[in-house]
Protein backbone atom coordinates (compact mmCIF):
# COMPACT_ATOMS: atom_id res chain seq x y z
CA UNK A 1 0.00 0.00 0.00
CA UNK A 2 0.85 3.44 -0.83
CA UNK A 3 0.22 6.25 1.89
CA UNK A 4 0.96 9.26 2.52
CA UNK A 5 0.12 12.44 4.12
CA UNK A 6 -1.69 13.05 1.21
CA UNK A 7 -3.97 10.62 1.62
CA UNK A 8 -5.30 11.79 5.01
CA UNK A 9 -5.41 15.59 3.84
CA UNK A 10 -7.07 15.20 0.80
CA UNK A 11 -9.52 12.05 2.31
CA UNK A 12 -8.50 9.34 -0.80
CA UNK A 13 -7.13 6.03 -0.79
CA UNK A 14 -4.06 6.63 -3.37
CA UNK A 15 -1.74 9.82 -3.89
CA UNK A 16 -2.38 10.01 -7.17
CA UNK A 17 -4.82 13.48 -9.15
CA UNK A 18 -5.86 13.41 -12.20
CA UNK A 19 -5.34 16.93 -13.31
CA UNK A 20 -7.62 18.80 -15.08
CA UNK A 21 -8.00 19.11 -18.66
CA UNK A 22 -10.19 21.68 -20.53
CA UNK A 23 -12.80 19.76 -22.93
CA UNK A 24 -11.61 16.59 -21.41
CA UNK A 25 -11.84 16.39 -17.86
CA UNK A 26 -15.63 16.08 -16.91
CA UNK A 27 -17.81 14.82 -14.45
CA UNK A 28 -17.50 11.20 -16.08
CA UNK A 29 -13.64 10.87 -16.06
CA UNK A 30 -13.48 12.81 -12.59
CA UNK A 31 -15.87 10.28 -10.67
CA UNK A 32 -14.22 7.22 -12.32
CA UNK A 33 -11.00 8.33 -10.45
CA UNK A 34 -12.21 9.35 -7.66
CA UNK A 35 -14.39 6.26 -7.72
CA UNK A 36 -10.79 4.26 -7.86
CA UNK A 37 -9.09 5.74 -5.30
CA UNK A 38 -7.60 9.22 -6.62
CA UNK A 39 -8.78 12.50 -6.72
CA UNK A 40 -10.50 13.04 -9.57
CA UNK A 41 -10.36 16.63 -11.20
CA UNK A 42 -12.96 18.09 -13.37
CA UNK A 43 -11.86 20.90 -15.72
CA UNK A 44 -14.16 24.39 -15.70
CA UNK A 45 -12.10 25.70 -18.89
CA UNK A 46 -13.87 28.84 -19.84
CA UNK A 47 -17.21 27.45 -19.29
CA UNK A 48 -20.12 29.27 -17.14
CA UNK A 49 -21.53 28.53 -14.19
CA UNK A 50 -24.90 26.59 -15.29
CA UNK A 51 -22.69 24.12 -17.03
CA UNK A 52 -20.22 23.63 -13.96
CA UNK A 53 -23.29 23.63 -11.57
CA UNK A 54 -24.56 20.35 -14.28
CA UNK A 55 -20.86 18.59 -13.53
CA UNK A 56 -20.67 18.66 -10.41
CA UNK A 57 -23.88 17.15 -9.68
CA UNK A 58 -23.25 13.95 -12.10
CA UNK A 59 -20.10 13.73 -10.85
CA UNK A 60 -22.18 13.46 -7.16
CA UNK A 61 -24.58 11.03 -8.68
CA UNK A 62 -21.55 9.60 -9.98
CA UNK A 63 -19.19 8.79 -6.83
CA UNK A 64 -19.49 9.58 -3.48
CA UNK A 65 -15.89 10.17 -3.19
CA UNK A 66 -14.41 13.82 -2.68
CA UNK A 67 -13.46 15.19 -6.25
CA UNK A 68 -12.12 18.68 -7.24
CA UNK A 69 -12.42 21.42 -9.81
CA UNK A 70 -9.69 23.19 -11.65
CA UNK A 71 -10.58 26.69 -12.01
CA UNK A 72 -8.64 28.80 -14.98
CA UNK A 73 -8.47 32.11 -13.51
CA UNK A 74 -8.40 34.15 -16.86
CA UNK A 75 -12.14 32.53 -17.01
CA UNK A 76 -14.46 35.57 -17.71
CA UNK A 77 -17.12 33.37 -15.79
CA UNK A 78 -14.46 33.23 -12.77
CA UNK A 79 -17.05 34.81 -10.19
CA UNK A 80 -19.81 33.12 -10.60
CA UNK A 81 -18.16 29.89 -11.10
CA UNK A 82 -16.14 30.74 -7.41
CA UNK A 83 -19.79 31.12 -5.96
CA UNK A 84 -20.76 27.84 -7.52
CA UNK A 85 -17.42 25.84 -6.01
CA UNK A 86 -18.61 27.22 -2.56
CA UNK A 87 -22.27 26.41 -3.23
CA UNK A 88 -21.96 23.19 -3.82
CA UNK A 89 -19.04 22.80 -1.41
CA UNK A 90 -16.80 21.42 -4.04
CA UNK A 91 -13.47 20.01 -1.53
CA UNK A 92 -10.52 20.88 -3.80
CA UNK A 93 -9.67 23.68 -5.85
CA UNK A 94 -6.79 23.40 -7.62
CA UNK A 95 -5.86 26.89 -10.00
CA UNK A 96 -3.98 27.37 -13.10
CA UNK A 97 -3.63 30.67 -15.49
CA UNK A 98 -3.73 33.03 -13.06
CA UNK A 99 -3.72 34.45 -9.81
CA UNK A 100 -6.14 32.91 -7.05
CA UNK A 101 -5.54 35.75 -4.53
CA UNK A 102 -8.79 37.42 -4.85
CA UNK A 103 -10.85 34.08 -4.45
CA UNK A 104 -8.47 32.40 -1.67
CA UNK A 105 -10.10 33.80 1.40
CA UNK A 106 -13.48 33.33 0.38
CA UNK A 107 -12.80 29.47 -0.86
CA UNK A 108 -10.89 28.98 2.71
CA UNK A 109 -13.83 29.88 4.88
CA UNK A 110 -15.56 28.11 2.68
CA UNK A 111 -13.88 24.94 3.90
CA UNK A 112 -11.98 24.38 0.22
CA UNK A 113 -8.75 23.27 0.28
CA UNK A 114 -6.94 25.33 -2.21
CA UNK A 115 -4.04 23.73 -4.33
CA UNK A 116 -2.39 25.77 -7.13
CA UNK A 117 -0.67 24.44 -9.85
CA UNK A 118 2.81 26.43 -9.99
CA UNK A 119 6.04 26.58 -12.11
CA UNK A 120 8.49 28.02 -9.95
CA UNK A 121 9.69 28.28 -6.23
CA UNK A 122 8.86 32.13 -5.91
CA UNK A 123 4.94 31.51 -6.72
CA UNK A 124 4.48 28.11 -4.50
CA UNK A 125 5.99 30.56 -1.51
CA UNK A 126 3.36 33.08 -2.48
CA UNK A 127 0.52 30.51 -2.48
CA UNK A 128 1.45 29.09 0.81
CA UNK A 129 1.61 32.58 2.12
CA UNK A 130 -1.93 33.23 0.53
CA UNK A 131 -2.83 29.77 2.54
CA UNK A 132 -2.84 27.00 -0.23
CA UNK A 133 -3.30 24.19 1.31
CA UNK A 134 -0.64 22.55 -0.81
CA UNK A 135 0.51 23.12 -3.94
CA UNK A 136 0.97 21.12 -7.44
CA UNK A 137 4.40 21.87 -8.98
CA UNK A 138 4.44 21.54 -12.79
CA UNK A 139 7.48 20.84 -14.99
CA UNK A 140 7.55 21.64 -18.88
CA UNK A 141 7.49 17.95 -19.86
CA UNK A 142 3.61 18.13 -19.21
CA UNK A 143 0.67 18.75 -21.71
CA UNK A 144 -0.88 21.71 -22.05
CA UNK A 145 0.56 25.14 -21.06
CA UNK A 146 3.91 24.63 -19.58
CA UNK A 147 6.54 26.31 -17.46
CA UNK A 148 10.32 26.68 -18.12
CA UNK A 149 11.59 24.47 -15.34
CA UNK A 150 11.75 20.81 -15.67
CA UNK A 151 10.25 18.48 -13.03
CA UNK A 152 13.22 16.80 -11.73
CA UNK A 153 14.99 20.57 -10.80
CA UNK A 154 11.85 21.84 -9.94
CA UNK A 155 10.21 19.37 -7.41
CA UNK A 156 13.37 19.19 -4.52
CA UNK A 157 13.50 23.11 -5.10
CA UNK A 158 9.70 24.01 -4.20
CA UNK A 159 10.09 21.09 -1.70
CA UNK A 160 12.92 23.03 0.12
CA UNK A 161 11.47 26.42 -0.61
CA UNK A 162 7.71 25.72 0.90
CA UNK A 163 6.71 23.81 4.27
CA UNK A 164 3.02 22.22 2.75
CA UNK A 165 2.58 19.50 1.04
CA UNK A 166 3.78 19.40 -2.44
CA UNK A 167 2.36 17.09 -5.21
CA UNK A 168 4.48 16.70 -8.41
CA UNK A 169 2.96 16.85 -11.96
CA UNK A 170 4.91 16.50 -15.21
CA UNK A 171 6.16 13.62 -17.03
CA UNK A 172 4.98 10.80 -14.72
CA UNK A 173 3.16 7.81 -16.49
CA UNK A 174 4.38 4.94 -14.66
CA UNK A 175 5.04 3.42 -11.12
CA UNK A 176 8.93 4.37 -11.55
CA UNK A 177 7.68 8.62 -12.32
CA UNK A 178 5.64 8.24 -9.01
CA UNK A 179 7.89 6.43 -7.15
CA UNK A 180 11.04 9.75 -8.23
CA UNK A 181 8.15 12.02 -7.05
CA UNK A 182 8.29 10.65 -4.07
CA UNK A 183 12.21 10.58 -3.46
CA UNK A 184 12.07 14.18 -4.45
CA UNK A 185 10.27 14.99 -2.08
CA UNK A 186 6.61 14.89 -3.55
CA UNK A 187 3.71 13.40 -0.97
CA UNK A 188 1.74 12.73 -4.13
CA UNK A 189 1.43 13.52 -8.06
CA UNK A 190 -0.69 14.69 -10.91
CA UNK A 191 -1.17 13.24 -13.60
CA UNK A 192 -2.83 14.14 -17.12
CA UNK A 193 -1.54 12.74 -20.28
CA UNK A 194 -2.00 8.95 -18.86
CA UNK A 195 -5.62 9.62 -18.42
CA UNK A 196 -6.05 10.59 -21.68
CA UNK A 197 -6.12 6.92 -23.09
CA UNK A 198 -8.67 5.75 -20.12
CA UNK A 199 -11.83 4.17 -21.22
CA UNK A 200 -13.87 6.81 -19.40
CA UNK A 201 -12.05 9.67 -21.28
CA UNK A 202 -14.40 11.40 -23.28
CA UNK A 203 -12.63 11.81 -26.04
CA UNK A 204 -12.63 11.33 -29.56
CA UNK A 205 -10.84 8.13 -30.85
CA UNK A 206 -7.97 9.40 -32.89
CA UNK A 207 -6.78 11.15 -29.67
CA UNK A 208 -6.32 8.44 -27.71
CA UNK A 209 -4.83 6.39 -31.25
CA UNK A 210 -2.56 9.44 -31.86
CA UNK A 211 -1.21 9.12 -28.00
CA UNK A 212 -0.41 5.73 -28.74
CA UNK A 213 1.28 5.76 -31.44
CA UNK A 214 3.30 8.56 -30.02
CA UNK A 215 6.86 8.16 -29.48
CA UNK A 216 9.18 9.94 -27.05
CA UNK A 217 10.07 12.40 -29.82
CA UNK A 218 6.93 12.94 -30.72
CA UNK A 219 5.54 16.18 -28.67
CA UNK A 220 6.52 19.92 -29.55
CA UNK A 221 5.75 23.15 -28.01
CA UNK A 222 4.08 25.98 -29.78
CA UNK A 223 2.88 29.49 -28.46
CA UNK A 224 6.35 30.56 -27.06
CA UNK A 225 6.12 33.62 -28.57
CA UNK A 226 2.68 34.67 -27.58
CA UNK A 227 3.90 34.00 -23.76
CA UNK A 228 2.18 30.56 -22.99
CA UNK A 229 3.82 27.88 -24.73
CA UNK A 230 2.04 24.92 -24.98
CA UNK A 231 3.06 21.26 -24.93
CA UNK A 232 1.29 18.85 -28.01
CA UNK A 233 1.41 16.21 -30.43
CA UNK A 234 3.33 16.85 -33.66
CA UNK A 235 0.57 17.26 -36.29
CA UNK A 236 -0.04 19.53 -39.45
CA UNK A 237 -1.74 22.10 -37.09
CA UNK A 238 1.57 22.10 -34.84
CA UNK A 239 3.70 22.31 -37.55
CA UNK A 240 1.43 24.80 -39.64
CA UNK A 241 0.97 26.92 -35.90
CA UNK A 242 5.37 26.88 -35.28
CA UNK A 243 5.46 27.96 -39.09
CA UNK A 244 3.82 31.24 -39.37
CA UNK A 245 4.84 31.63 -35.39
CA UNK A 246 8.37 31.83 -36.55
CA UNK A 247 7.49 34.18 -39.75
CA UNK A 248 7.65 37.63 -38.12
CA UNK A 249 4.92 39.15 -40.69
CA UNK A 250 2.10 36.96 -38.86
CA UNK A 251 0.41 39.24 -36.01
CA UNK A 252 0.00 38.14 -32.67
CA UNK A 253 -3.71 38.04 -33.03
CA UNK A 254 -4.00 35.83 -35.98
CA UNK A 255 -1.75 33.66 -33.97
CA UNK A 256 -4.16 33.95 -30.69
CA UNK A 257 -7.45 33.20 -33.08
CA UNK A 258 -5.75 29.87 -35.01
CA UNK A 259 -4.60 28.69 -31.65
CA UNK A 260 -8.34 29.39 -30.10
CA UNK A 261 -10.52 26.03 -29.76
CA UNK A 262 -7.80 24.02 -31.29
CA UNK A 263 -8.16 21.71 -28.64
CA UNK A 264 -11.36 21.15 -28.44
CA UNK A 265 -11.28 20.16 -32.33
CA UNK A 266 -8.97 17.39 -31.00
CA UNK A 267 -10.85 16.20 -28.50
CA UNK A 268 -14.01 16.18 -30.04
CA UNK A 269 -13.19 16.04 -33.56
CA UNK A 270 -9.92 14.10 -33.71
CA UNK A 271 -9.32 16.14 -36.52
CA UNK A 272 -5.35 16.79 -36.98
CA UNK A 273 -5.13 19.12 -39.58
CA UNK A 274 -7.00 22.16 -37.34
CA UNK A 275 -7.07 19.99 -34.22
CA UNK A 276 -4.21 20.99 -31.47
CA UNK A 277 -3.22 17.58 -29.25
CA UNK A 278 -2.25 18.45 -25.81
CA UNK A 279 0.02 15.85 -24.54
CA UNK A 280 3.19 15.29 -22.67
CA UNK A 281 7.07 13.81 -23.28
CA UNK A 282 5.69 10.92 -21.33
CA UNK A 283 3.16 9.78 -24.34
CA UNK A 284 5.88 7.81 -25.61
CA UNK A 285 5.55 5.54 -23.00
CA UNK A 286 1.65 4.76 -22.92
CA UNK A 287 1.08 1.85 -24.94
CA UNK A 288 -2.41 0.56 -24.27
CA UNK A 289 -5.67 1.95 -23.34
CA UNK A 290 -6.87 0.87 -20.00
CA UNK A 291 -10.20 1.52 -17.88
CA UNK A 292 -9.62 4.20 -14.93
CA UNK A 293 -9.37 1.32 -12.26
CA UNK A 294 -6.84 -0.76 -14.37
CA UNK A 295 -4.74 2.52 -14.24
CA UNK A 296 -4.60 3.88 -10.83
CA UNK A 297 -4.35 -0.08 -9.31
CA UNK A 298 -1.37 -0.75 -12.01
CA UNK A 299 0.21 2.71 -11.12
CA UNK A 300 -0.19 2.22 -7.07
CA UNK A 301 1.48 -1.64 -7.23
CA UNK A 302 4.17 -0.32 -9.50
CA UNK A 303 5.16 2.35 -7.25
CA UNK A 304 5.00 0.13 -3.97
CA UNK A 305 7.82 -2.89 -6.04
CA UNK A 306 10.27 0.38 -7.42
CA UNK A 307 10.18 2.03 -3.92
CA UNK A 308 10.54 -1.08 -2.11
CA UNK A 309 13.34 -2.33 -4.55
CA UNK A 310 15.12 1.21 -3.58
CA UNK A 311 17.40 -0.06 -1.15
CA UNK A 312 19.06 -2.69 -3.90
CA UNK A 313 22.03 -0.36 -3.54
CA UNK A 314 22.27 0.63 -0.46
CA UNK A 315 25.59 -1.43 0.41
CA UNK B 1 12.16 56.18 0.84
CA UNK B 2 10.41 53.86 -0.71
CA UNK B 3 11.24 53.90 -4.27
CA UNK B 4 14.97 53.93 -3.67
CA UNK B 5 15.22 50.82 -1.53
CA UNK B 6 12.93 49.34 -4.38
CA UNK B 7 15.61 50.25 -7.15
CA UNK B 8 18.49 48.91 -4.73
CA UNK B 9 16.37 45.32 -4.44
CA UNK B 10 15.36 45.69 -8.07
CA UNK B 11 19.34 46.51 -9.32
CA UNK B 12 20.11 43.62 -6.87
CA UNK B 13 17.92 41.25 -8.15
CA UNK B 14 18.61 41.97 -12.03
CA UNK B 15 22.53 41.50 -10.91
CA UNK B 16 22.93 45.37 -12.32
CA UNK B 17 24.11 47.73 -10.49
CA UNK B 18 23.37 50.87 -12.74
CA UNK B 19 20.07 49.92 -13.91
CA UNK B 20 17.51 53.14 -15.04
CA UNK B 21 14.18 53.09 -12.91
CA UNK B 22 11.97 55.17 -12.47
CA UNK B 23 8.53 55.33 -11.30
CA UNK B 24 7.11 54.71 -14.57
CA UNK B 25 8.96 51.91 -15.30
CA UNK B 26 7.44 48.52 -16.48
CA UNK B 27 8.01 44.88 -15.85
CA UNK B 28 8.09 44.56 -19.34
CA UNK B 29 11.11 47.76 -19.90
CA UNK B 30 12.92 45.73 -17.03
CA UNK B 31 12.44 42.41 -18.62
CA UNK B 32 10.47 41.11 -16.03
CA UNK B 33 8.00 38.25 -16.77
CA UNK B 34 5.35 37.31 -14.44
CA UNK B 35 7.40 34.89 -12.46
CA UNK B 36 10.12 37.62 -11.70
CA UNK B 37 7.47 40.22 -10.45
CA UNK B 38 6.02 37.23 -7.93
CA UNK B 39 9.94 36.72 -7.02
CA UNK B 40 10.60 40.74 -6.74
CA UNK B 41 7.39 41.94 -5.14
CA UNK B 42 7.67 39.02 -2.03
CA UNK B 43 11.65 40.38 -1.91
CA UNK B 44 10.31 43.64 -1.67
CA UNK B 45 7.49 42.75 1.01
CA UNK B 46 10.07 40.79 2.86
CA UNK B 47 12.28 43.81 3.00
CA UNK B 48 9.17 46.27 4.37
CA UNK B 49 7.75 43.71 6.40
CA UNK B 50 4.23 44.04 4.87
CA UNK B 51 2.42 42.22 2.32
CA UNK B 52 0.72 44.26 -0.70
CA UNK B 53 -2.62 42.83 -2.50
CA UNK B 54 -1.00 41.48 -6.16
CA UNK B 55 -4.66 41.01 -7.78
CA UNK B 56 -4.57 43.77 -9.53
CA UNK B 57 -2.54 44.33 -12.34
CA UNK B 58 0.96 45.51 -11.09
CA UNK B 59 3.06 46.93 -14.16
CA UNK B 60 5.24 49.55 -13.31
CA UNK B 61 7.36 50.46 -10.16
CA UNK B 62 5.57 53.01 -9.46
CA UNK B 63 2.43 50.57 -8.63
CA UNK B 64 4.28 48.50 -6.10
CA UNK B 65 5.72 51.46 -4.42
CA UNK B 66 2.33 53.04 -4.38
CA UNK B 67 1.03 49.95 -2.52
CA UNK B 68 4.04 49.79 -0.12
CA UNK B 69 3.83 52.94 0.75
CA UNK B 70 0.15 52.79 1.73
CA UNK B 71 0.46 49.12 3.15
CA UNK B 72 3.36 50.88 5.37
CA UNK B 73 1.56 54.32 6.13
C1 LIG C 1 -4.82 17.73 -22.92
C2 LIG C 1 -4.41 18.42 -21.68
C3 LIG C 1 -5.15 19.52 -21.24
C4 LIG C 1 -4.80 20.18 -20.06
N1 LIG C 1 -5.55 21.23 -19.62
C5 LIG C 1 -5.26 21.83 -18.44
C6 LIG C 1 -6.09 22.87 -17.93
O1 LIG C 1 -7.09 23.26 -18.54
N2 LIG C 1 -5.77 23.44 -16.74
C7 LIG C 1 -4.65 23.04 -16.03
O2 LIG C 1 -4.39 23.59 -14.94
N3 LIG C 1 -3.85 22.04 -16.49
C8 LIG C 1 -4.13 21.43 -17.66
N4 LIG C 1 -3.35 20.39 -18.10
C9 LIG C 1 -2.24 19.89 -17.24
C10 LIG C 1 -2.69 18.68 -16.42
O3 LIG C 1 -3.65 19.05 -15.46
C11 LIG C 1 -1.51 18.00 -15.70
O4 LIG C 1 -0.94 18.85 -14.72
C12 LIG C 1 -0.42 17.56 -16.65
O5 LIG C 1 -1.00 16.87 -17.73
C13 LIG C 1 0.59 16.67 -15.95
O6 LIG C 1 1.64 16.31 -16.81
P1 LIG C 1 1.60 14.98 -17.77
O7 LIG C 1 0.79 15.39 -18.95
O8 LIG C 1 3.04 14.78 -18.11
O9 LIG C 1 0.99 13.89 -16.97
C14 LIG C 1 -3.67 19.73 -19.30
C15 LIG C 1 -2.94 18.63 -19.76
C16 LIG C 1 -3.28 17.97 -20.92
C17 LIG C 1 -2.48 16.77 -21.36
Amino acid sequence: MIKTPLCDLLNIEFPILQGGMAWISDAQLAAAVSNAGGLGIISSMNADENWLRNEIHKAKSLTDKPFGVNVMLMNPHVDKIAQVLIDEQVPVVTTGAGNPGKFMKLWIEAGIKVIPVVPSTGLARFSERAGATAVIAEGGESGGHVGEMSTMPLIPQVCDAVSIPVIAAGGIGDGRGIAAALMLGAVGVQLGTRFLVAHETNIHENYKDKIIKAKDIDTTLSGRSLGHPVRSLKTTFSKDFIKAENDPTTPPEVLEEYGRGALRIAAQEGDSLKGCFMAGQIAGMIKKKQSVKEIILTLAEETETVLKGGTQWVK
Amino acid sequence: MVLEKVVEILRNYKDEQDLEVTMASTFEELELDSLDTVELVMEIEEAFDTSIEMDGELQTIGDVVTLIEKAIA
